[in-house]
């Protein structure tokens, strides 16, 4: 029973993932290591998972990058959100909507 | 595990791709480390969180090849991504792999029977009509072009099927992978 818990957790956490980082560059352009403690901090996701999803974000046209000079060391990659990425943000975050209300809705009953 | 360490591992792990993808890679998981040491915490900690860079960098791979797959529907796209999902070494994919090899066999099976098909139609249409036949010579013209074009047929149709199981190898891979819990939580 554990372990279907766990795993449901895990799948649930994979599945935010990506709406979770595209709601943090709604707001602002970011980068890698800001995103990735923000998220480990606040949904407690492996750190090293943001990098495969970052560039099959990027593969699939939702962010892009752009460097910006760093003070200290090398450039810095930034992350921001496409045409596309708001469009699929907004949608995504529409069915969030409806299907966490439908959830509540489900768990308030059977309260 | 040191930053070298971390390193190393995920450079051997992802040869093989190209080496801008390595390098990029790289660059990322690297610059992780200097912001995180930046932020005070230790190369351990941050190796820690961060993951087995063996298993990332497989996943990394498997991504490419089938990511490759969904771009350019060809053979060696094909091959690269059943490779790749291979290299994630699953266990279920383990387990799925005899009924993967049995299917690939007739898979080949029925191109090699196809291929045949097209030349034995073409020897019939372009010999038969020398040869006498029953029915004349227009018959096995006739004849020759018919079985070129249900080979030709039946070659579609396997190609058809050769990229849904493709396809649904690449499902079936990314639901597993994403439930593989190594990625995911941090371990040492």
């Amino acid at each position: 029973m554990e372990n279907v818990t766990e795993a449901i957790e895990i799948q649930m956490k994979k599945g935010v993932l990506a709406l979770c980082v595209l709601a943090l560059l709604s707001r602002a352009d970011s980068y890698a290591y800001e995103i990735a403690s923000r998220l480990a901090k606040d949904i407690d996701m492996g750190e090293g998972t943001i990098y495969p999803l970052m560039r099959r974000m990027q593969a699939d046209g939702l962010v892009e990058t752009y460097l910006v000079e760093s003070p200290s060391g090398p450039p810095r990659k930034y992350y921001r959100l496409t045409d596309a990425g708001r469009g699929s943000f907004t949608q995504q975050k529409t069915e969030w909507a409806a299907f966490t209300r439908a959830v509540d809705d489900i768990l308030g009953a059977a309260a | 595990m040191t930053r070298a360490d971390f390193m190393t591992k995920l450079r051997r792990g992802l040869a093989g791709m190209p080496a801008a993808s390595i390098e990029d890679i790289a660059a990322d998981y690297d610059t992780h480390f200097v912001d995180a040491l930046a932020a005070g915490r230790s190369e351990q900690e941050v190796a820690d969180a961060l993951g087995n860079p063996g298993r990332l960098a497989r996943e990394l791979r498997a991504e490419a090849g089938m990511k490759k797959w969904e771009e350019q529907k060809n053979p060696s796209a094909a091959a690269a991504a059943v490779f790749a999902v291979l290299g994630l070494g699953a266990i279920d994919i383990i387990v799925l792999l005899p009924i993967l090899m049995g299917l690939v066999g007739a898979l080949f099976g029925f191109f090699i029977a196809v291929i045949v098909g097209i030349v034995a139609g073409g020897v019939v249409f372009a010999a038969g009509p020398f040869a006498s036949p029953p029915g004349g010579p227009a018959t096995a013209i006739l004849g020759g072009i018919g079985i070129m074009a249900i080979s030709t047929s039946a070659g579609a149709v396997l190609t058809l099927l050769t990229v849904g199981l493709v396809n649904a190898l690449v499902w079936y891979a990314r639901l597993h992978y994403r439930l593989l819990k190594p990625a995911i939580d941090p371990q040492g």
